[in-house]
């Protein structure tokens, strides 16, 4: 069942006819059986234990239990079912759709659903459900709208409709490879459609899926409960095993204080905890098991505003990477706990990375120096900085801690005294996170210079990044207002791309003129770390998809 | 005529020393607190910088930069946003006077809700802590008043230190020490007894210093006031004379700081509520700032102006009661 994103529209055109798609659907399910079998037989005659309620400790708090935020896919990634899923390698693999068809025209998707399959509140989850969760996703209905479907699927999008009880059709207006990733991710966990119709309010706190858990109880500032869904019968192929999960439940608590998070994991108050804390790195890797996800999509870059002087001019770009030494300013204060990353367009954990791109704009001051030279920067004034046509060379970083580990601010530092060196007057502007999000400090007078990421499973993300301005809206995403038509180009004829290999080669192509142009430069990468006591077994990240905690699969060993 | 004026003025007098008419006059400038920290709230989430339909679509969907013209419509029409300023206050007041706090943009429930299920462990807490304050701060007091020993100086200093150290750093080496080491206390403590311990004397600590300095000044003067030797000289104990008869005048200053340390205790409560992870209003203040969802701090600014009026209230009260000589007045 798992179908290679690029090959099963050469191999079952659902169009054609009635029993081509019955074959089509055999011939998909016998694939699967024989591909997934062996992780399933690898569970028989082993004894796990049921029973136990994990006991986890999270970081922050979202204030709804599901929406467009990274720590909300991690609670929906617990109660929540998606259409696919996407295993470690990339693949995609089968979840709520059994299996699916794509037309020849590559528009539309026919997906057959997988019977006798219930959200929590006992609605039947068909075809019809998952329509109507899809065409939530795409509206401006602020209960229903999704603000990750949204910006990939808005242009490509038409409908979504049941044309059988459990078939599933998504029509496109325009190919888009990337939508099975898009739908595989878990901020787009199908949702029961009645409950739904009880209002934001009451769905924020008490969502309803058809996942391996229930969402119990949320109690605020201290931890969501979750109990097991004792009938789950609609598990991915990508996990270990069938049926219900082993646990009773999970204790999903709140612990924002690292110092508290990490002691309690030591104390055994908590059987795993989320984001090991820089200190304790070395001390969990001898003590707990460690899992470690390198989220896709693009690192934690700096986005040099490119509409206007003086990153306007490549050269200054192209300068200001070369006179910082990023990786020594990382090494030194992540004391090793999140790597550095140098290829700004992509996360090394997207499958379309470049490793050579990793290692652009190694520190060199002289070819920094040479850069500014040529660009018309030869002056500089009695403080270093250099000068041109009376303007000095200042770039104002704009950052929040919402998007930046605490360590992070001491590296922008080291890299506000190497970029000196070079002649550039480099100012930091921390920004509260409410202030941020009001557009503080973003406006387009406002910044040189902006950190910010986005995660996803790959290059799709170069949609979001770097589409160009259209019928006077900006792209809201790019933040380096770099605009490019050619590059736009290439970006969307890899997404419309169908075979692997050639759209993995018009990614590559974007991805190297990207890192050529300089808009965006690699600072650290990304990554979801977790803790785990010995004596819970098979916890897993969700590689497939943004590195989420699956406890589906989880369950305690005889000591507990 | 002069009589009559003066009768008059005497009138006024008894009126005003009247405990209702006290009582009245007090009901209705906590009400006056209570309306300008109304509008303050309102008129800063209207004039902070940013616009509100913006945060709110920015917080929930973990972007920034502007949100489409579509997008931000349905949410300014949703919360009213679009209606004038005039008619958005009015609507504010008319929903606080039917005790209507509004609904949070980020959690969507109604504030009144969410305020009422976290206050509780927060009054808890600034409670043990206040109440554990002053024990140490006694006791403190009345080994060390009046003795010039190397323990009086030892405590005196420790009193100063812990006064002037601050809370969060205290809280961290409590639960490091207490409960990662020695695993004495949880250290994810929630809603328990033994969870309570750390927080509160993190809290309390700090307040202890405070109290016992101002007491111990008090408690020194009173100490050598006649009333003392004489008590003295009636052969009553010197632990006695200091619990009997100094302490009840030294408690003075120290009851009138109680009012504003509860709000001390209250907003310090948050810190370390974050730092324990424990629940209460600090875990959803802090949130609630980060993304402005201003309904929440809003609500939290109302409520804590309420307490602030009340507690004033109750320590005029029990001022009075320990201190006849005063009026109401």
């Amino acid at each position: 069942m798992l179908l290679p994103t690029a090959r099963p529209t050469r191999r079952f055109t659902g169009q054609s006819s009635h029993l081509a798609r019955k074959m089509a659907v055999t011939l998909a399910v016998l694939s699967g059986l024989s591909q997934w079998a062996p992780s399933v037989r690898a569970q028989e005659g082993v004894a796990v234990k049921r029973g136990g309620v994990i006991r986890y400790g999270h970081f922050q708090e979202p204030a709804c239990l599901f929406g467009g935020w990274v720590q909300q896919w991690y609670l929906q990634r617990q109660y929540s079912d998606n259409l696919v899923a996407r295993s470690d390698d990339g693949k995609i693999a089968p979840w709520l759709a059994e299996s699916w068809t794509i037309s020849d025209d590559k528009k539309v998707y026919t997906f057959e659903i997988k019977p006798n399959v219930k959200f929590t509140d006992g609605t039947a989850l068909d075809a019809q459900a998952i329509a109507d969760n899809i065409n939530g996703w795409l509206s401006n209905d602020p209960d229903l709208r999704n603000p990750t479907a949204a910006p990939y699927l808005s242009d490509s999008f038409e409908s979504a409709k049941a044309i059988a009880p459990q078939r599933l059709q998504v029509t496109l207006k325009t190919p888009f490879q990337p939508l099975l990733n898009v739908f595989a991710q878990s901020s787009q966990g199908i949702l029961s459609p009645s409950a739904l119709k009880r209002g934001l309010a009451v769905n924020c706190e008490n969502p309803v899926g058809s996942g391996p858990f229930i969402v119990d109880k949320w109690r605020h500032g201290r931890e969501v409960t979750f109990r097991r869904n004792p009938d789950y019968n609609s598990a991915p192929a990508t996990a270990k095993h069938q049926g219900p999960a082993y646990v009773d439940g999970i204790s999903w608590k709140f612990l924002p204080d690292q110092t508290v998070r990490y002691g309690s994991l030591i104390t055994g108050e908590t059987d795993a905890i989320y984001d090991i804390p820089a200190i304790a790195w070395k001390d969990a890797n001898s003590r707990f098991g460690i899992l470690r996800h390198i989220t896709g999509g693009t690192p934690l870059r700096l986005a040099l505003y490119a509409a206007r002087p003086p990153f306007d001019d490549v050269l200054v770009r192209k300068a200001f990477a070369y006179s910082t030494d990023r990786k020594a300013a990382v090494d030194t204060s992540f004391l090793g706990s999140l790597p550095f990353e140098g290829n700004g367009a992509l996360s090394q954990s997207s499958p379309e990375y470049l490793h050579e791109l990793g290692r652009a704009y190694t520190y060199d001051i002289r070819q920094a120096n040479q850069l500014l030279d040529r660009a018309g920067w030869t002056e500089r004034n009695r403080n270093g900085i250099r000068v041109k046509n009376g303007n000095s060379l200042t770039v104002r970083i704009s950052y929040s801690n919402a998007f930046l580990k605490p360590d992070g601010e001491q590296a922008l530092q080291v890299i506000q005294q190497q970029a000196r060196v070079a002649g550039f007057d480099v100012r930091l502007q921390p920004t509260n996170p409410a202030d941020f999000f009001a557009g503080r400090n973003l406006g387009p007078d406002d910044y040189e210079i902006v950190l910010l990421y986005w995660v996803a499973p790959g290059a799709e993300i170069f949609r979001i990044s770097w589409k160009p301005d259209q019928n006077g809206e900006p792209n809201r995403f790019n933040p380096s207002r770099f605009q490019d038509s050619a590059l736009w180009g290439v970006i969307q004829r890899a997404e419309q791309n169908f075979s692997s290999a050639e759209r993995a080669g018009l990614y590559q192509q974007a991805e190297r003129k990207i890192v050529d142009e300089a808009p965006v430069i690699g600072f650290t990468v990304l990554d979801v770390t977790l803790a785990t006591s010995p004596n819970l077994k098979d916890v897993w990240l969700d590689h497939g998809s943004v590195g989420e905690p699956v406890f589906y699969d989880a369950h305690f060993d005889e000591r507990k | 005529m002069t009589l009559i004026l003066m009768k008059g003025n005497e009138a006024v007098k008894l009126v005003a020393q009247n405990p209702l008419v006290w009582f009245a006059r007090r009901i209705l400038s906590g009400v006056v607190v209570v309306w300008a920290a109304a509008t303050f709230a309102f008129l800063t989430q209207c004039l902070l910088p940013g616009d509100r339909a913006q945060i709110i679509i920015n917080v929930r969907s973990g972007n920034v930069g502007p949100a489409p013209p579509a997008e931000l419509a349905a949410v300014n029409a949703q919360y009213g946003f679009d209606q004038p300023l005039v008619v958005q206050y009015a609507n504010y007041i008319w929903r606080i006077l039917h005790g209507d706090l509004g609904e949070s943009y980020q959690q969507h429930r109604p504030v009144v809700g969410i305020i009422a299920e976290q206050i509780g462990p927060t009054i808890v807490l600034a409670i043990a802590a206040l109440l554990t304050a002053w024990a140490i701060a006694v006791l403190a007091t009345l080994l060390i008043a009046g003795r010039d020993n190397i323990w009086s100086k030892l405590l005196s200093g420790a009193q100063i230190f812990l006064a002037t150290v601050p809370p969060y750093w205290l809280a961290t080496i409590l639960l490091v020490v207490f409960a990662v080491n020695l695993r004495i206390f949880p250290v994810v403590g929630e809603s328990t007894a033994m969870g309570l311990v750390l927080p509160t004397l993190a809290l309390a600590l700090e307040l202890s210093g405070f109290f016992g300095q101002v007491v111990l000044n008090e408690f020194t003067r009173v100490l050598e006031q006649p009333f003392v030797t004489s008590a003295r000289a009636r052969g009553m104990s010197d632990f006695g004379v200091r619990l009997h008869h100094v302490l009840r005048h030294a408690a003075l200053p120290g009851i009138t700081l109680s009012g504003w340390a509860l709000g001390k205790l209250l907003s310090g409560a948050i810190l370390i509520e974050i730092v324990f992870a424990r629940q209460g209003l600090g875990g959803v203040l802090v949130a609630a700032t980060s993304s402005r969802d201003v309904p929440i701090v809003s609500g939290a600014v109302l409520i804590s102006a309420g307490l602030f009026v009340l507690l004033s209230v109750i320590v005029d009260l029990a001022y009075r009661m320990l201190d006849p000589r005063m009026k109401l007045t």
